[in-house]
Order: C-alpha cells, then sequence, then structure tokens
C-alpha cells in the first residue's frame, strides 16, 4: 500500500492544518449544541440522541 | 479544496447519522421509552402536543419545578398540568420552557440531532486526521472508527456507563466536564499508545488514558432509582454496541469519501 498521505496530493501543509482545525472547531460546536448544550429546547429535541450516545445528560 | 474537505467529512457523518437513527430504533430507543415509564407519573416532555404555545411560554419563565414554590394560582395550576415539563423530566437551572424545536416530532427531533452529531463527530474525525497527518482511508477507516468509539464513548462509558432517564447522576456540570476531559485525555493517549513508536510515547498514553479513572467520576451521592437494573444494563450494552457500529460506518464512509472524491481530485 502506497504511503501517500493526504498533504501529497490536494493538500499542503497549510491548507491541510486550517482545514484540521476548521474542521476541529465546527464538528466541535456541532457536538457540543447537540449533545452538551445547556439548552431546554435543544435537550429535548436531542434527548434521545443524548442518552443513547451516552453524554452525560438531566 | 479546503471546503471540499470539510463536505467530504460532514457527508459521511450525514451519511453515519442516518444509519445511528435506524440502529437506534432497534434497541436503543424502545429502552428509553420503556425506562420512561418508570421515571415520572407523566409523559415525557417531547410527546406533548404543543398546548397553548402562547400561554405556556409567558408563565414557565417563571415558573419554578421546586415543590416549595409551586405556583398558587388556578392559572398557574392548570398550566402544571398541562406543561410538558414534569418535575421528574426538568432540570434544575432551566429557566425555559423545553419541546422539540419547530414542533417536530419526536422521531424527526432524533434523526435531526443524529444528523448534527454525526456530522460533528465526521468533522472531528477529520480534524484529527488533518491535523496529525494521518489520512484516513477505506483500508483504516474502521480502525479510525473504532479509536472514536474508544475515545467519545467506551472509556468515558468506565467512569460514566451510558444511562437511561431517570437514573441517579451527580451533578450535570461536574459530569460533562469530566466527561469532556476524559475524551479529549483518551483520544491523546490513544494517538501515543498507536501511532508513535516510541516506548515513552506509549507509556505516556496508557498514562493519560487511566488518569481520569484514577482521580474519578462524579458519582451520586444516592444510588436508589425507580428503573429497574435489567434495563440499565441492556441499555448500557445497547448504547455501546450502537455507537461502534455508528463509529465503524463513519470511518468507513470517510475514508470511501476520502478516496473516491477527494483525492480524485
Amino acid at each position: 500500500m502506497a504511503t501517500s498521505t493526504i498533504s501529497s496530493t490536494p493538500l499542503s501543509l497549510s491548507d491541510r492544518l486550517t482545514a484540521g482545525v476548521m474542521a476541529l472547531f465546527i464538528g466541535a460546536f456541532l457536538v457540543f449544541g447537540a449533545g452538551l448544550a445547556n439548552s431546554a429546547v435543544l435537550h429535548d429535541t436531542a434527548h434521545d440522541t443524548r442518552h443513547s450516545y451516552g453524554f452525560p445528560c438531566h | 479544496m479546503i471546503v471540499r474537505t470539510l463536505l467530504a467529512a460532514i457527508v459521511a457523518g450525514l451519511i453515519a447519522g442516518v444509519f445511528m437513527t435506524g440502529a437506534q430504533e432497534l434497541r436503543v430507543t424502545p429502552l428509553i421509552l420503556h425506562a420512561e415509564e418508570f421515571e415520572g407519573e407523566a409523559p415525557a416532555a417531547t410527546e406533548q402536543p404543543a398546548a397553548q404555545p402562547g400561554a405556556a411560554q409567558p408563565a414557565a419563565e417563571n415558573h419554578d419545578q421546586h415543590s416549595s414554590l409551586k405556583a398558587v394560582s388556578p392559572l398557574g395550576a392548570l398550566l402544571d398540568a398541562l406543561s410538558p415539563i414534569t418535575p421528574a423530566y426538568a432540570h434544575e437551572g432551566e429557566h425555559e420552557e423545553g419541546g422539540i424545536m419547530f414542533g417536530m416530532s419526536r422521531f424527526s427531533g432524533t434523526l435531526m440531532a443524529n444528523l448534527v452529531t454525526g456530522s460533528g463527530f465526521g468533522l472531528l474525525l477529520a480534524g484529527v486526521s488533518l491535523v496529525i497527518g494521518y489520512p484516513i482511508t477505506l483500508r483504516n477507516g474502521a480502525l479510525w472508527g473504532a479509536c472514536g468509539w474508544l475515545a467519545v464513548h467506551m472509556l468515558p462509558a468506565i467512569g460514566l456507563p451510558p444511562e437511561l432517564p431517570g437514573f441517579p447522576a451527580a451533578e450535570l456540570g461536574d459530569r460533562q466536564t469530566w466527561w469532556l476531559a476524559t475524551v479529549a485525555l483518551s483520544a491523546v493517549g490513544l494517538y501515543l499508545v498507536v501511532l508513535r513508536e516510541e516506548i515513552v510515547s506509549k507509556v505516556a498514553g496508557l498514562v493519560l488514558i487511566a488518569a481520569p479513572h484514577v482521580y474519578g467520576a462524579p458519582q451520586p451521592l444516592d444510588i436508589s432509582s425507580n428503573v429497574p437494573a435489567v434495563l440499565g444494563a441492556e441499555f448500557a450494552v445497547a448504547a455501546l454496541a450502537t455507537t461502534l457500529a455508528f463509529w465503524i460506518v463513519l470511518g468507513v464512509v470517510s475514508g470511501f469519501i476520502n478516496e473516491r472524491f477527494v483525492k480524485a481530485q
């Protein structure tokens, strides 16, 4: 198997880090909103999801 | 190109989120519904139709769930009876009316939450992969997924097992803090153990993974519960199995999309 990395073809190192950090921030924001945010509406909407993912809830 | 990479992660997350919704309906959701029968007398908040949404809202703003502060006016009593928030369901410190966004059904709410959570985990997985420079491929996608599951579900579950509604638990903020710290430490620890060659790194990784458990997860003072223990055991296994399937789907689909649509350009 070739030892190609994502940086080898499409992304330069700085692009790779930019994309990675952006992905981490947006991803953390989405997971926080669905799983942890202390809002009743968000909680009730995501209730079953929070329980089945094992997020601390209630 | 950056946008394309992020979109690939989001699409993989959405696919995994749809899969997760189907998988949840098999075992996890029925167990949650079953447990809610023991949680309180009134039906769950999410099943209540939006009765007088306009009228209920202002009263609920000042509404406090402590029994000593119960509203005494007839209107207050009426709203109490109609309120979807039951004492068992309410959470301390909340002052807003609950209910599912946009008046969706319970299932739609769960589906939407799964799509959002799936995209979020998809982006986090891709973000880790990009930052540390190890691409997710079709071949190693399942391993990426398994490591995600270990970091986000299995290792934190040692201290805080997946809970059913109505389970006794310590203060929410403490548990969330411990959970977040454990996920972060486990992820860094797994990176050190799995991807670093040096023995020192591997040992340091194990120390990081063990640290939150040595510190100890916040535990409730009173562990009595109305929910039968059998349901709890079944739920813990079902939740961990379902999330493992979710993460493997997420990893494999991420690898497939990366190879097929991102690298191809």
